[in-house]
């Protein structure tokens, strides 16, 4: 009776010993990870959804915690504080911080067309140049970069502040539902097809009036390290990227749509299946323009066009050569 | 009073930079995240003025809804003193309704009203008239029995003398009071102008906010403190003076 005791103590120890064995490896290959998005869980951020849900990044040996972005969370603050590893963040929020010395470096371009443009009714005349711009009533988010976009494109039509009617404007969207504002900045991928989709159901059509067709590509979210990161764990940089835009890659796959929806729904409550599903489209537009394109890819060209345009805003004090801060990872 | 608040203002106001500045140092953080001395100076040189005029801008409305505030708390404060069943009703509406968040209703105020000067006035306003109210209502509901049963045994007694009396045994918890408000008064003006205005100092640190610009901040804050210090020294000065001129001219009266 006590030999039986014993080998069955000795049987649940093996088992237990056995269990542990086989489980710790796994659990301590994989590397925490913070990653901070730089806007809320939506389609806009499908790909970085589906790489934690797809186990990409476990399969890099991984253990990415995807931190929810909003307009007070910085990316770069969390980088130099070491709250995250990874972050989002757009051109000028990197070119102001590298202004004033933080030490980041951009890794992969996510969006390769400016996702911010403004949308307009079909009931006023199409915007087919930029001298169309004058006399309209224009929203700009004072001290957002779709004021520096516009300051530009004034710049570059020779318009003036006294040629247009310009309005401050914040998330609420009813100064351009009650037409007192005509031309109305959204994030075209998001904000832009829910306004598009609630126009519609009152019969009315919209514009969408991107300034990169006028040839101002002001770069937006990219995807940034700190320089410690960079130079201290590249293997872990590498790995991150390659399982992100793996993720990024599949995503942005019509073929992985319905994959791709399931999981963004169950974290974005605020829209309903179709808002998401053109959501979709409308990202993929903007972050794979045409298949041959690697997702990640880093225009160089446009980054540079960004810091000219933050340099001639007086935005920053210095050029900050900002091609010696993009890394295009393998 | 005046030096008073700002020099403690100055004081909690340095300390905090020099906090700020020890974590920079033992962090090794860049100007983007805490800037240092020299940045601040020179973004205080470029923002200073137009900070001071929003500040102004922002005071004018907190002032104004102070105003109604105490207006408004103090006729309902007067009207639910009694315990009369209306007394009764408006101590507990009172009661309740402060115990909802005023500034989750910001949203829809701006809705309505639009992002102009009605909708910081009224958000001002609405957030320290609850704390206000259930002080006045506290304050005047309590009878000061020693002086007012004389005027009740002699068949004096009438509501402004009660009004009177009362006010005037608690003026120095008035006064805190009222001087306190403005902070809220203050706060509640910041908040609209940072939820939705097109104007004020709220509006300008949203700005800030944007740009990541704590420079901005830091500035934005100093001139919100230095001026609310000295409005709130100059409503305490003025309960004082009350104060003193009220107890000169009644006691006028006894002799």
């Amino acid at each position: 009776m006590i030999k039986h005791g014993f080998l069955v103590r000795r049987y649940i120890v093996t088992v237990l010993l056995a269990v542990l064995i086989l489980a710790t490896p796994c659990y301590a290959k994989e590397i925490k990870v913070n990653y901070r998005l730089k806007w809320l869980f939506n389609t806009s951020v499908a790909g970085d959804l589906y790489a934690d849900e797809q186990g990409y990044f476990k399969e890099a040996g991984l253990m990415v915690n995807i931190k929810e972005g909003s307009p007070e969370k910085n990316a770069i603050n969390e980088l130099e504080l070491g709250y995250a590893n990874f972050g989002v963040a757009s051109a000028d929020q990197v070119i102001r911080a590298l202004d004033k010395g933080a030490k980041i470096y951009v890794i992969a371009q996510l969006f390769q067309v400016n996702p911010m443009q403004w949308i307009y009714r079909t009931d006023q005349p199409e915007i087919k140049t930029l001298q169309d711009l004058r006399g309209r009533k224009i929203g700009v988010t004072f001290g957002g970069n779709d004021e520096t976009i516009m300051n530009t494109l004034f710049a570059k039509a020779g318009i003036t502040k006294n040629d247009v009617i310009i309005t401050g404007v914040r998330f609420d969207f009813t100064p351009f539902l009650k037409r007192k504002v005509d031309v109305w900045p959204v994030y075209r991928n998001s904000q832009g097809v829910i306004l598009e989709n609630k126009l519609a159901r009152e019969g009315e059509a919209v514009y969408f009036f991107n300034p990169a067709d006028f040839g101002v590509n002001f770069v937006a979210n990219s995807v940034i390290t700190s320089e410690t990161m960079l130079k201290k764990k590249p293997e872990i940089v590498e790995k991150f990227l390659g399982a992100l835009l793996k993720g990024w890659e599949a995503a942005m796959n019509p073929e992985n749509k319905k994959i791709a929806l399931e999981i963004v729904k169950k974290l974005d409550k605020g829209n309903n299946d179709e808002i998401r599903r053109h959501q979709l489209i409308a990202t993929r537009d903007l972050i794979k323009p045409f298949s041959a394109l690697k997702i990640g890819t880093i225009k160089a060209n446009a980054w540079k066009q960004t810091e000219h345009i933050m340099l001639k805003e007086k935005l920053i004090k210095k050029s900050v050569n900002i091609e010696t801060r993009l890394i295009q990872v393998k | 009073m005046l030096f008073k608040r700002i020099y403690q203002f100055l004081i909690v106001y340095t300390i905090s930079i020099l906090f700020l500045l020890m974590i920079k140092m033992v962090l090794s953080l860049s100007d983007y995240v805490i800037p240092g001395v020299p940045l601040i100076i020179e973004t205080a040189g470029q923002v200073f003025k137009t900070y001071f005029f929003d500040v102004m801008n922002t005071l004018s409305i907190t002032v104004l809804g102070q105003f109604m505030s105490i207006i408004m708390a103090f006729t309902v404060g007067i009207a639910g003193r009694k315990s009369s069943w209306i007394g009764s009703f408006i101590k507990v509406t009172a009661y309740n309704i402060q115990a909802y968040p005023i500034v989750a209703l910001a949203p829809i105020i701006f809705i309505l009203l639009g992002d102009g000067f009605i909708s910081r006035l009224l958000i001002a306003s609405m957030i320290c008239y609850f704390p206000l109210l259930l002080s006045v209502l506290g304050i005047m509901a309590t009878p000061v029995e020693d002086v007012e049963h004389f005027y009740i045994v002699t068949g004096q007694m009438r509501w402004q003398l009660e009004v009177k009396i009362r006010a005037f045994e608690n003026l120095s918890k008035l006064t805190t009071v009222i001087s306190g408000s403005a902070t809220l008064a203050m706060a509640g003006t910041i908040v609209a102008e940072f939820i939705a205005a097109n104007a004020g100092i709220g509006y300008s640190i949203r700005i800030a906010l944007y740009q990541s610009d704590l420079a901005k901040i830091l500035i934005a804050l100093f001139v919100i403190g230095i001026i609310i210090s000295m409005y709130q020294g100059v409503l305490e000065t003025i309960g004082e003076q009350i104060k003193t001129k009220w107890s000169v001219s009644n006691q006028g009266e006894v002799i």
